[in-house]
């Protein structure tokens, strides 16, 4: 699982089928001072996380399977938390 | 998932069963900075290493995608493949603010 904060979303009409009505945040992984310290991942979201918001991404395939309902889907990334805002910045 | 540019394609002459006939793309992965750039594609070649991506939902040359790699890239296929890179999304639109501090 990874540290990341939200900085857009992609928009895509031709996809693999799983992904509809999914959306898809492009998360940039960060460390705990929030410095960037990767190329952006784009993650599966049900939470409404928004922009600037801090999340966790998990890479675990099987759960994302599970949840865009789907065993034969490819998804991979997806945004299993958002962060308290006040907790994290208090701590960076 | 990443984004990335498609700058080529690939066909194999003779393949292991299971994926005779499959369309694959050279992709070149976007960096940070590249993702300002949106649905354009970037002017010159990527830093990241470039890798052959297996495609189903048709991408083309210039075309922005986003892939998944490792074992999900399977996932999609009934038999075991030998398959780690699979696109998922051809981009219409990526809409990013990049976030320093």
């Amino acid at each position: 699982m990874l540290l990341a904060r939200v900085e857009g979303n992609v928009t895509a009409t031709r996809k693999h089928p799983s992904f509809e009505g999914w959306r898809l945040i492009i998360c940039q992984p960060i460390n705990r001072a929030g410095e960037a310290l990767a190329a952006p991942l784009v993650a599966l979201d049900s939470l409404g996380a928004g922009m600037r918001q801090r999340v966790m991404i998990s890479s675990d395939g099987a759960a994302a399977r599970n949840a865009v309902g789907d065993q034969k889907s490819p998804a991979r990334w997806m945004i299993i938390g958002i962060l308290d805002e006040s907790q994290a910045g208090g701590r960076a | 998932m990443r984004l990335g540019a498609v700058i080529g394609n690939v066909t194999l002459a003779k393949t292991v069963s299971g994926i005779e006939g499959a369309r694959w793309l050279i992709v070149s992965p976007f960096t940070r900075e590249h993702y300002q750039r949106g649905r354009q594609t970037p002017a010159g070649m990527s830093t990241e290493p470039s890798l052959v991506v297996y495609d189903d939902l048709g991408g083309g040359i210039g075309q922005t995608i986003g892939f998944i790699e490792g074992r999900e890239a399977s996932s999609p296929f009934d038999q075991p493949t030998p398959i780690d890179a699979i696109s998922a999304v051809l981009v219409d639109e990526v809409f990013y603010q990049p976030f320093s501090i």
